[in-house]
């Protein structure tokens, strides 16, 4: 191929040369190679606050490669992309699948951190499976996308793209229920969702276990997020005398549920998944509704853990608040993705969409979370659902998860 | 609890959203039975009234959950924040009125509702804009005070929503009954032109009918809040399309049949979920609609609309 030398690129080509010289810049630093990361939450609406917490996460592994030149001759960037928007007021599939071709068509993207959300997830995978663009998602948890029985649907292109650093609600409601009949006893329960796919597919897998586990199932009902008013559902649940109520859904609903559910049936054990961890329930709610409710993580719970204390500190002085278990997960998607490039430069192959998505087929990382593999669909071959209470510590800032969520433990496994 | 319990709880849910329904219900009314306009701005005027009244209380200190006021103090803020709301939304609905509906009132075809969607729109995204989309937590300075009637729990919030409701309907039947104003008003309602030819200032009439239906949105604003504890921007679609049913199923421009029409929505809303399930209750509402819309057009209290000479 000849490259036609135009008036203007030959100027350019001139002038950059001239910088170079001035400069003293030696050529290798001189062409650093941009490597851009994309991250896709939703950075608008009831999820923001931890859209932002998760995405940091990233950002700083992204900025420490950096400083560190962690690999040689590359230079990484992050671009943001949100999928959450005002008339939604929470995350939108229609702007993520927008998001996607968006990425997409950014040539130096070459992989990307995110969804924070499986509805926005499996409006964007068949996206990414046609541009070979591999993400990480930090804490989607909805297992059809990886399923692969669904995988005519959400990787037509063939290869696996959709890469998980959390594990799934496959896991997550079920482990849940185990621990609801196991350890918190329960008997009878009411389910609920919130009608996105996140909130359906949790609620499925939960009842269906809980079923399994001799759990009576009182009933199954569906909130519209939109709606202000639940008192005449849980007015229902009073009415049947439930032990517990779970709910598999967002923020958006609920916020609403666990204030009405606080007036209506203080005394029946109030659960919900990963949807009803963060620092929105908190100041949305607020105490003392919001007090007791259980929430589960699908990763370890490594926050705490004192040999993360010098990088919590790290994130906490940098970003001014302090990190949850997704921000972990984020931070280890990225570090896996830096890890992908790392092993292609030093093996000498192209930075290319494709033999990125391979490195991160073949990782096996040391990460926060400790060592990271997947298995052939993109999930973590070791699961673990950690389950939090609510339980209000004066002392820290009321909206800061990791202060207000306290760590119960492992959920059992199926 | 028991079936009897189950029941009466259900039916105090339900006439406490009927309640909120019905004030936001006469807005549409009033503005239709005089312009023959659906003002789709009242939705997001129900919507800016709540922020307003969070505003307010924030500025009284009232913040979260945190300030529980009682007797004197509560009755003060209250009656400050209820003023101050009403005075806000009732403003801006006569400025909504003044700088842009009288502008294209005398446009022929749907000019007029297109324009109050287009206001409502930009409320909505002026409120998403300087606030964010997240649900804000609306300050409850009510004491927890409750009375069991056998299983079913009455709290002091549900007793002074009635209240508040009531005295404001009433407020209202009179203001359009019994006053000059108001009887200038059912005059423009009936015939704008055979009132304009008897001296009445119909412009005047029509600003009153915004004001009084803004500020009964606005007074639902905070309904809204104190009832729910919470508040966003989003909040006005889903009330302000139940309550605009409420005033279509009571006959549109109709006084009364708004307040009944709000309360029969609120019922459904409430037995819908019992009986059937929450994720139905918006199939339950509209079919009713239908129904009750093919059986008799004109709502079950009959329409009161201006007649065309």
């Amino acid at each position: 191929m000849t490259v036609k030398l135009t008036r203007r690129s030959a100027l350019m080509a001139t002038a950059a040369t001239a910088a170079a010289a001035t400069l003293g810049v030696s050529g290798a630093e001189a062409a650093d190679k941009v490597v851009k990361i994309a991250l896709e939450m939703s950075f608008t609406g009831a999820d923001a606050t931890s859209a932002l917490r998760a995405a940091q996460g990233a950002m700083m592994a992204i900025d420490e490669a950096n400083e560190s030149k962690a690999v040689k001759g590359v230079k990484f960037e992050y671009v943001k992309f949100d999928d959450g928007t005002a008339t939604a007021g929470q995350y939108d599939p229609v702007q993520g699948a927008t998001n996607a071709r968006k990425m997409v068509s950014d040539r130096d993207i070459v992989a990307s951190v995110g969804p924070q959300m499986s509805g926005v997830g499996k409006a964007m995978a068949p996206i990414l499976s046609q541009g070979n663009l591999a993400t990480i998602t930090p804490a989607s948890t909805n297992p059809d996308i990886t399923d692969p029985k669904f995988a005519a649907q959400y990787r037509p292109a063939g290869k696996a793209i959709y890469f998980r650093t959390v594990a799934t609600d496959a896991f997550q409601g079920p482990n849940m229920a185990n621990f609801m009949a196991d350890k918190l006893k329960v008997k009878s329960i009411f389910v609920l969702d919130d009608s996105g796919a996140y909130g359906v597919g949790l609620a499925d897998a939960f009842q269906a276990q809980a079923e399994k586990k001799g759990i009576k199932i009182l009933g199954r009902d569906r909130l519209d997020p939109k709606a202000a008013d639940y008192s005449a559902i849980l007015t229902k649940i009073k009415s049947l005398g439930a032990d517990a109520m779970y709910y598999g859904g967002v923020g958006q609903a609920g916020v609403k549920l666990a204030k009405q559910s606080y007036e209506i049936i203080p005394n029946v054990i109030k659960a919900g998944g990963d949807g009803m961890f963060g620092s929105d329930l908190l100041t949305g709610v607020g105490f003392p509704a919001v007090e007791g409710w259980y929430a589960t993580q699908a990763s370890p719970h490594v926050v705490d853990d004192p040999k993360l204390g010098n990088w919590t500190k790290k994130y906490t002085e940098k970003y001014k608040m302090g990190p949850d278990d997704y921000t972990v997960t984020s931070y280890d998607a990225a570090l896996i993705i830096i890890d992908a490039v790392k092993r292609l430069v030093a093996a000498g192959k192209p930075v290319t969409r494709d033999n990125v998505r391979d490195n991160i087929q073949s990782s096996k990382v040391s990460t926060l979370q400790g060592e990271v593999e997947f298995d052939e669909h993109g999930d973590l071959k070791n699961k673990v659902i950690s389950v939090f209470q609510i339980k209000q510590d004066k002392t820290k800032p009321l909206d800061d998860p990791s202060s207000q969520y306290k760590y119960v433990g492992v959920a059992p496994t199926v | 609890m028991t079936t009897a319990d189950l029941i009466l709880q259900q039916l105090i849910n339900g006439v406490s959203l009927g309640a909120m329904y019905a004030l936001l219900a006469l807005g549409f009314t009033l503005v239709y039975g005089i312009l023959e306009l659906i003002n789709f701005s009242h939705f997001n005027i129900f919507m800016v009234g709540s922020f307003v009244a969070l505003m307010t209380l924030d500025a009284f200190g009232l913040k979260g959950q945190t300030v529980v006021l009682t007797g004197l103090p509560l009755a003060g803020v209250l009656l400050v924040a209820f003023l101050v709301t009403m005075v806000a939304t009732g403003v801006l609905g006569v400025g909504i009125e003044r700088f842009l509906l009288r502008r294209v009132r005398h446009v022929k075809g749907p000019a007029a509702m297109i324009t109050t969607i287009g206001v409502s729109y930009i409320l909505l995204n002026v409120v998403l804009l300087t606030t964010g989309a997240d649900a804000k937590n609306f300050p409850n300075p009510l004491p927890a005070v409750h009375y069991d009637i056998g299983g079913a729990v009455l709290r002091l919030r549900e007793i002074l929503i009635w209240i508040i409701a009531f005295v404001l309907m009433g407020g209202l039947s009179y203001f359009v009954n019994r006053t000059r104003l108001g009887k200038a008003m059912r005059a423009t309602a009936q015939d704008p032109d055979a009132a304009r030819m008897m001296g009445i200032e119909v412009d005047r009439v029509i600003m009153t009918a915004f004001f009084v239906g803004s500020a009964l949105a606005g007074a639902g604003g905070l309904i809204f809040g104190l009832y729910y504890n919470f508040t966003s921007a989003s909040v006005g679609f889903v009330a302000g399309l139940r309550a605009f049913t409420a005033a279509v199923l009571g006959g549109i421009g109709n006084v009364p049949g708004a307040m009944v029409g709000g309360l029969i929505i609120g019922l459904i809303e409430a037995s819908g979920g019992q009986l059937i399930a929450t994720a139905w209750t918006d199939v339950v509402i509209f079919s009713i609609l239908v129904l009750v819309l093919v059986f008799r057009p004109s709502g079950l209290f009959g329409r009161m609309a201006p007649n065309k000479s």
